[in-house]
């Protein structure tokens, strides 16, 4: 049996999957945020430790870097350089507001050290390091009380000497130390000096969680998901922390393209609509994998999964700003009070009080009837906005159905732009993707906002709120390296394939070391270059032929290429991927059109055009083949969705919900 | 043609679709772009425009093109006879732009024929030319149908581009007159019915340095604006001419509106503050900026009328540099994000006097205009605003841009190379928190180049680049500190800087201290020699540049510096 766990918020997420008759199962247990292990190990307790495997999300570190609580960092750098974290990119986050502040860094300013040393680009060393210096700088490091230390010395990738000898006095000193060169061997300074600072930072955390499940999880293949979307070992992931930071998100995408593909569609846009936020992500034809992360403000560069967050979810607040237009976002009501329905004391309108006031989620059965929802405080919250807001009355509706009306309309906008900025800044078109919706309030936005775009397929997977633990079921092994090497102009493939050959060395072996047979391994050698003079790569295969490929990638991204200008090859990269038994979707044959067997009732809902009585339809007992044109909603236990006049859903035969969209 | 009361839910919708329009522009010219100026260091900005040349949405990306913008598009608006197709490029600081360096492109959008009739979203995109690689430039596209005789709405876009000719590579030298700055561009067709000017576009290219990328950002701009067109004319298949029409102009209204609120807000009253740049790199006495801001009831008037003569150097700025920076400092105030566009403006008067140092006229160098004495007419604005509104306005920041080129012969690499860059420094303290270290504030936002990147591609290596302590301006709250950049040059090389705030420090407020000014240094052979803030110098291998960036001012008295007690 192996599990799959996601810790979330308010829940934490388990699922089952039993390799030997390809069973799947899920259940919930309340997430332990004061200690998130305690939950972990109850489910597992339920799960009857009957598991070989386990894969988890790395929520502890993630919130140890958001919530500022990780191990007291020092940082050493390069004589002169021991401001890099502060100066960063020296531009400001915010352009018209004389207040806002960058992240500080995660070293503070008496903790940023100094060693006499420099190499050249070439890795020539301009000034050796002197041994009789360690020594100082071990005392300074022993009065700070630093726990952890991140080195980052200007050209280490390429010339690792003086920090491996600096790492190998802290080392001996019992000092948990990162060092740039081996975290993220890359140029650009500050970038690498940020992951590395981050892996210090939070390393010791994930560390110390992880000891205490491993204590309890004797002979378990215990492992972590990784924020490039694959899985590696717990004891790897303990000392690579910063791997893992964005593990959360990547569960999700991993699964949602997962399940899309079983569906028969490779260019999906996922689109996870929570409480307080919105993650979207692009995948043609496969995940896309980015390395220009960042996770609160800081960049993180090693390859993480390109996933865009959206400041408005169900429980954005709408309110009335003083230029007379409507607001929804970014202030948030969040899970707690959570929005006016709730009734646990929040008196603001949100995004699901509009819902509910449009008749679109039925009070009732909110997931799955576990919790009431208050209609009435939804309705008093939208009429003292409406009240605020002067609306104009509309013929048919209520003053506050006609604000819920327009809550919908402003979140769906907002989303809408931000679903096309992603796409068109990576040289897409919205309007050639698949929308994939999970997350709880997505359902209820996904076919509206599939039609600004002009997205003609809406898909809502069954079991939508699961599947970021599903996607750690699904993840591969994956090792991601890089090395950045600065070759200029004709350089050979085979003076490239000598530097590769050791990277593919190390590749196999470690992943091999996780445990996966070496025929299920496959290595994906890469390089990135650019056109001599530019500042940004496109990475591309490692073959004979790359140079014709980065130009042709050049014309496909940037509309332009040059053959016959000089190339830079500025990283090799690998990527190891041993691939694992995955789950297989539970199917059945397609049968009768009609879906009247997950008929509920027929209520009052507000569409654009007016009220209306619409079906209601339980999403529980929908079967492969059962066809439900719009305007229609069909609820499930943690997710409910709304189609329109002119929307036309099937159910597939992995019980997906696969929407025609209708134009407008 | 306005409602009595708008819509609050569809203007917020608006201006969500509108604002998407101007940021899927910056996100094609920024993809398509050629040189890392505008795709690293993002200097660039994009907008839409209503039929009067008002701006209705701008993607926030430079300041200093905030209220340069609608003047350009009103200067093509004037000079072309726009007809379906063309799109119009300009450059002359005297006739719609601001500095050589900075290109505008600007594109008439008019209704597609086919939108009057049927409301399909298959709409036309007339302009939409395309420019290869190398400046070869040929026409793909038909002469567009269009209906109407005047354009519906604009979009433009401006970039700085990396060269654009004069007497040193860069464009950015200590001038003496204007044609010395490079290449000058009135309002022109590049583009017209869909045909680019060929002829145009060749005299252009001979006379930059680097025409492949040149050639390469026009058409990265090009198409910027063509996605601008293309997503007005689908706005209007989906919602209706007449919709976007009315929401353009109530967009507009919602931003005068807000900034009438905020004006109403602010007590009554004359608010006078003046300051002075060090220098114009050519004569050397001061030249002094002077306003007095008017605030009553819902308007306000910024009267510049006492500030110095236009100057023999290059400190000039044009009008629309001054209009940027009025628009940046009321728009800080807003607080909210209100749609930046030229409702901003309307209920605020300017009134800058003709050859002086806030609205030049030809011949005069503008190039430091656009980058320092920008900075400094924020500075007093600012300092006049801080009486008016004194618990939201910080002390002076920085107040330059350090413009620092390096150029010369590569004998490594075996080419010419040229470098520059904009180095950032303290930030004023604001009321209630210290300003921040090695920062760039107000009118720029450029990225740095990484060390490392920096050493790759030039035959130079940074020595230092670290916070400048202490350079911070003492108060109750601390000024920002600055940084230090120490370059050593690994080949002979011609130095231009043009750096500001090395004789006049940025002031403090309430009480607090000022910043500490810059120093720019050459150390040759372990010795170090002061250099003036504007200079251009034959250096040489070995010796090192150290621009040491100043301090921002302090806010409020220290307790220590006021209540000392007696010994």
């Amino acid at each position: 049996m192996r599990i799959g766990i996601d810790i979330g918020g308010t829940f934490t997420d388990f699922v089952l999957f039993d390799p030997a008759n390809g069973a799947l199962q899920t259940f919930k247990r309340l997430s332990t945020p004061r200690d998130p292990a305690e939950a972990v190990l109850e489910g597992l307790a339920e799960a009857g430790h009957r598991f070989t495997e386990i894969v988890h999300g790395s929520t502890v570190a993630t919130n140890a870097l958001l919530e500022r609580k990780g191990a007291t960092t020092a940082f050493v750098a390069t004589a002169g350089f021991r401001d890099l974290l502060a100066i960063g990119r020296q531009n400001r986050s915010q352009l018209y507001d004389f207040f806002a502040d960058r992240p500080e860094p995660l070293v503070p300013a008496e903790l940023r050290l100094e060693v006499l040393e420099r190499v050249d680009r070439h890795g020539h060393v301009l000034h050796a390091l002197d041994p009789a210096e360690l020594a100082p700088l071990l005392e300074q490091l022993g009065r700070t009380g630093a726990q952890s230390v991140a080195v980052c010395l200007l050209f280490s990738f390429a010339n690792p000497v003086h920090e491996q000898q600096v790492g190998a006095a802290l080392r001996q000193a019992g000092l948990l130390t990162s060092l740039s060169s081996e975290v993220l061997p890359e140029f650009r300074e500050y970038e690498r000096a940020s992951t590395t600072v981050i892996n210090a930072y939070v390393s010791p955390v994930l560390d110390r969680y992880i000891g205490r499940l491993a204590g309890q999880l004797q002979s378990v293949d215990f492992r972590i998901m990784q924020s490039n979307g694959g899985s590696i070992s717990a004891a790897q992931a303990r000392r690579e922390a910063v791997r893992s930071i964005l593990s959360g998100p990547a569960g999700g995408a991993v699964g949602a393209f997962h399940v899309a593909q079983a569906a028969g569609f490779e260019r999906v846009l996922t689109f996870d609509m929570g409480g307080t936020s919105t993650d979207v992500a692009l995948c043609d034809g496969g995940i896309q994998v980015t390395s220009e992360g960042e996770i609160g403000g800081l960049p993180v560069r090693i390859p993480v999964i390109d996933i865009h967050t959206v400041g408005a979810g169900g429980g954005s607040i709408a309110r009335v700003d003083v230029g007379g237009a409507l607001r929804v976002g970014p202030q948030s009501a969040g899970a707690d009070p959570g929005p006016a329905c709730y009734g646990r004391g929040g008196g603001a309108p949100t995004v699901t009080d509009a819902n509910l006031a449009l008749g679109r989620l039925p009070a009732d059965r909110f997931l799955g009837g576990q919790m009431a929802l208050d209609a009435a405080a939804s309705e008093a919250a939208l009429m003292r906005l409406a009240e605020a807001t002067q609306l104009a009355p509309v013929p048919g509706l209520s003053l506050a159905q006609a604000a819920a009306l327009g809550i919908v309309q402003i979140a769906n906008a907002h989303m809408e732009r931000a679903l096309r900025l992603i796409s068109v800044a990576r040289g897409h078109d919205p309007a050639d993707f698949a929308l994939l919706s999970f997350g709880g309030a997505g359902g209820l936005h996904a076919c509206d906002l599939a039609r600004g775009l002009g997205v003609r397929t809406v898909i809502v997977p069954p079991g939508a709120s699961t599947l970021s633990a599903f996607g750690m079921l699904v993840a591969d092994v994956v090792k991601d390296y890089v090395q950045t090497v600065m070759l200029v102009g004709t350089v050979g493939y085979q003076e490239m394939r000598e530097t590769m050959e050791r990277m593919e060395a190390r590749g196999l072996a470690e992943v091999a070391a996780e445990g996966v047979p070496a025929e299920r391994i496959t290595l994906f050698p890469q390089v990135d270059v650019r056109y001599r003079g530019q500042a940004y790569e496109l990475t591309v295969p490692l073959t004979p032929d790359f140079a014709a490929a980065f130009h042709a990638e050049h014309q496909r991204v940037y509309s332009h290429s040059q053959p016959g200008a000089t190339l830079e090859i500025v990283n090799l990269r690998l990527r190891a991927v041993g691939s694992v038994p995955r789950p297989v979707l539970p199917a059945a044959e397609p049968g009768d059109h009609d879906p009247a067997t997950a008929y509920l009732d027929h209520r009052p809902v507000v569409l654009s055009a007016g009220l209306a009585n619409v079906p209601f339809y339980d999403g529980a007992f929908l079967h492969p083949g059962h066809a439900l044109p719009g305007p229609v909603i069909i609820v499930y236990k943690d997710t409910t969705v709304f189609l329109a006049a002119g929307d036309r859903a099937t159910v597939d035969r992995h019980f997906n919900l696969i929407v025609a969209v209708g134009q407008q | 043609m306005q409602p009595a009361a708008p819509d609050p839910i569809r203007l917020e919708v608006f201006k969500h679709l509108f604002a998407s329009v101007a940021e899927e522009m910056g996100v094609v010219l920024r993809r398509t772009s050629y040189s890392p100026n505008i795709k690293e260091r993002r200097d660039f900005s994009c907008a839409l425009f209503d039929a009067a040349g008002q701006m209705i949405a701008q993607a926030a990306h430079i300041p200093v093109h905030l209220g340069a913008m609608p003047l350009s598009v009103q200067a093509a608006i004037a000079a072309c006879d726009f007809a379906p197709g063309d799109v119009a490029i300009l450059n002359d600081p005297y006739r719609g732009g601001t500095h050589l360096p900075d290109i505008t492109l600007v594109t008439p959008i008019f209704l597609p024929a086919q939108t009057l009739r049927i409301s399909s979203g298959q709409a036309t995109t007339p302009g939409e030319a395309t420019v290869p690689a190398g400046g070869d430039m040929r026409v793909e596209h038909e002469k567009p149908e269009g209906s109407g005789e005047r354009p519906f709405a604009f979009a433009a876009s401006r970039a700085h581009h990396a060269d654009v000719g004069g007497m040193s590579p860069g464009s950015m030298p200590i001038a003496r007159e204007l044609i010395q700055e490079g290449v000058i561009i009135p309002p022109l067709k590049l583009v017209e019915a869909g045909r680019v000017n060929q002829g145009l576009l060749d005299l252009l290219l001979a006379n930059v340095r680097t025409p492949e990328e040149r050639a390469g950002d026009l058409r990265a701009q090009l198409a910027a604006n063509a996605t601008g067109m293309r997503r007005m004319n689908e706005l209007i298949a989906r919602y209706g001419v007449d919709e976007v029409q009315q929401h353009m102009q109530a967009l507009v209204d919602y931003a005068e509106r807000m900034t009438r609120r905020l004006l109403a807000g602010l007590p009554d009253g004359v608010y006078r503050f003046r300051d002075w740049m060090d220098d114009d790199g050519v004569d050397p006495e001061p030249a002094e900026i002077a306003v007095a801001v008017a605030i009553a009831g819902e308007q306000a008037t910024v009267d510049f009328t006492g500030t110095s003569l236009q100057r023999r150097g290059s400190v000039n700025a044009v009008y629309a540099i001054t209009l940027s920076a009025v628009l940046y400092a009321f728009r800080c105030l807003l607080g909210d994000d209100v749609p930046t566009n030229s409702g901003c403006l309307r209920p605020i008067r300017v009134i800058a006097p003709e050859g002086t140092l806030v609205n030049a006229r030809p011949p005069a160098p503008v190039a430091g205009g656009n980058v320092e004495t920008s900075q400094r007419i924020t500075d007093v604005l600012l300092g006049a605003l801080a009486q008016a509104a004194p618990e939201r306005v910080p002390a002076a920041s920085q107040g330059t841009m350090n413009n620092l080129t390096i150029g010369g012969w590569d004998g490594e690499r075996g080419q010419p190379f040229a470098y520059y860059e904009t180095i950032a420094g303290g930030m004023g303290a604001r009321p209630g928190k210290d300003g921040a270290d090695a920062i760039h504030t107000h009118m720029t936002n450029t990225l740095n180049t990484p060390v490392e990147a920096l050493e790759y591609a030039y035959p130079l290596r940074v020595q230092r680049y670290e916070i400048r302590r202490g350079s911070g301006g003492s108060g109750q709250w601390r000024g920002g500190d600055g940084v230090c950049r120490d370059i050593e040059l690994l080949a002979d090389a011609q130095v231009t800087i043009l750096s500001e705030r090395r004789v006049f420090a940025p002031y403090g407020l309430a009480g607090g201290q000022p910043g500490q000014p810059g120093r720019n240094l050459l150390i040759r052979d372990g010795e170090a020699q002061e250099l003036p803030g504007k200079t251009t110098l034959a250096a040489q291998s070995g010796d090192v540049i150290s621009v040491q960036s100043p301090g921002g001012g302090g806010w409020g008295a220290r307790v220590a510096d006021s209540d000392e007690l007696p010994l």
